[in-house]
């Protein structure tokens, strides 16, 4: 008979912020993340960002070259800011799927499009990156803003967005990466540290996850690994744009 | 990223601006999906316009083809947006437009054909007692600024032809080009006279 303990010190371990955890509890514990700070996820990322987030999904879809009658999918979607937006573009005939792991986000999204209106080209699917629910060669365009440092095996969800995209597709990825200049970098880590724990703390009362927030952002992959780890996925012409001098750093690559 | 937040911050203007007239973005809807490029050559910028049921969405880039291409100087582009003979513009030798042209008069036609509602922006914040009266005051105040600026024109000029004698009066101007006009007309008589006399002598001799 097998002793449970000791198959869990045999389990693979992955982080979670700055702890290491078995990969087994990483998504449950990313989940309570959002669970907790959906309702003003919204409001928290203006505060956070000062509005900046808002410019750098503008770039991300200016960058999506989605057209109308595009079949775009949007992972980790939350509160549909790049849904609504495609929706838009690819109009009656196209169709945009915004997908979650997380059901609290999903519903935020949810009801925050209908309340404006999106409805008709937008699906909702509740899915893990890692094992997309889509048939192969599906979509024209596939992003994911601000998920992927999230994701426990992010090798599998990159090559599971590369098996759903069409040859030609192209996928984004948006998300937090590392500063170029050193002094930069030292007013984040001191921003990140210590004003936002305490922004989480003083709007949601939840400083835990903004702490994580901050720890997930260090231990995600900079600019030039994460174009390896694409590559390595299959995918070719990778090439990353720095905004904010680096704080956020946004991925193309185009399924061959 | 300074030109992206430039843009957000017009586009935002721009769609308040459209939703103030009611018939804007379902004429805009029709230009769903079409992606018009502005390029401006001196100085050099490039603008992505893409209109939809939602207002216009500008870009500095877009990794799309564009439908329509509108090519030319800044000073052309002006004169395009400000000029109600748009077609006069386009056809002017520095202004080249590729592909589709019907889309961007399209565009135009809904810009230049723009109605806003503005009061019932100002009812939103003020309420419709308040707007009412604001509004009545406001158009009073624009009329009488309107008869004022028209009736000071009419005075100057009066005062310039008539009394002053600084220029000459419109009627007393078109009075001697209608003179000068008879002249010129008697002119062309004599001439056509004399060159008939003229021939008529020469097949006499």
């Amino acid at each position: 008979m097998s002793d449970p303990r000791k198959a869990q010190e045999q389990e693979p371990t992955t982080h979670f912020g700055f702890q290491d955890v078995p990969e087994s509890q990483k998504a449950e514990k990313v989940a309570e993340v959002f669970h907790s700070v959906a309702a003003k996820y919204d409001l928290m990322n203006d505060v956070l960002s000062g509005g900046l987030h808002r410019l750098w999904k503008r770039f991300t879809i200016e960058l999506s070259g989605v057209r109308t009658g595009n079949r775009v999918l949007d992972i980790a979607g939350g509160t549909g800011d790049l849904t609504r937006k495609f929706s838009s573009i690819v109009g009656p005939t196209g169709q945009v799927v915004l997908a979650d792991i997380n059901d609290s986000m999903l519903k935020v999204g949810r009801d925050r499009l209908l309340d404006k209106g999106v409805a008709g080209n937008v699906q909702f699917v509740q899915a893990d990156a890692e094992k997309l629910p889509f048939p192969d060669n599906h979509f024209d365009v596939v992003t994911i803003a601000f998920g992927l440092r999230n994701v426990t095996h992010k090798e599998d969800a990159l090559r599971s967005m590369l098996r759903v995209l069409k040859p030609g597709g192209r996928l984004l990825v948006l998300e937090f990466s590392k500063p170029g200049n050193p002094l930069l970098a030292k007013v984040y880590d001191t921003y990140s540290f210590s004003f936002m724990p305490l922004a989480g703390k003083l709007i949601t009362n939840d400083s835990e996850s903004y702490r994580y927030l901050a720890e997930s952002i260090r231990m995600h992959p900079d600019q030039e690994t994460l174009k390896a780890m694409m590559v390595d996925a299959g995918f070719e012409r990778v090439t990353y744009h720095n905004m904010t001098g680096g704080i956020v750093a946004l991925h193309r690559g185009i399924k061959p | 990223m300074l030109i992206t937040g430039l843009l957000a911050g017009v586009e935002a203007g721009l769609n308040r601006a459209l939703r103030l007239d009611g018939t804007a973005l379902p004429r805009l809807q029709a230009l769903s999906g079409k992606v018009i490029a502005v390029q401006c050559q001196s100085p050099a910028l490039e603008l992505f316009i893409l209109p939809s049921g939602d207002g216009l969405q500008l870009a500095a880039q877009w990794h799309a083809p564009a439908d329509c291409t509108l090519t030319a100087p800044a000073a052309s582009l002006l004169r395009l947006a400000l000029s109600r003979e748009k077609t006069a513009v386009l056809h002017r030798p520095e202004v080249s437009l590729d592909g589709d042209s019907a889309v961007l008069l399209q565009l135009a036609g809904i810009l230049q054909d723009l109605e806003l509602d503005w009061e019932y922006e100002i009812s939103r914040w003020l309420g419709p007692v308040a707007t009412t009266l604001l509004a009545g005051h406001l158009r009073s105040r624009v009329n009488l600024a309107s008869h004022g600026a028209a009736s000071l024109k009419q005075n100057l000029a009066d005062y310039l032809a008539e009394e002053s004698r600084t220029l000459v009066g419109q009627r007393e101007a078109d009075a001697r080009f209608a003179e000068l006009d008879q002249l010129k007309l008697a002119l062309d008589r004599l001439e056509a006279r004399i060159e008939r006399l003229t021939s008529a002598n020469k097949s006499d001799a």
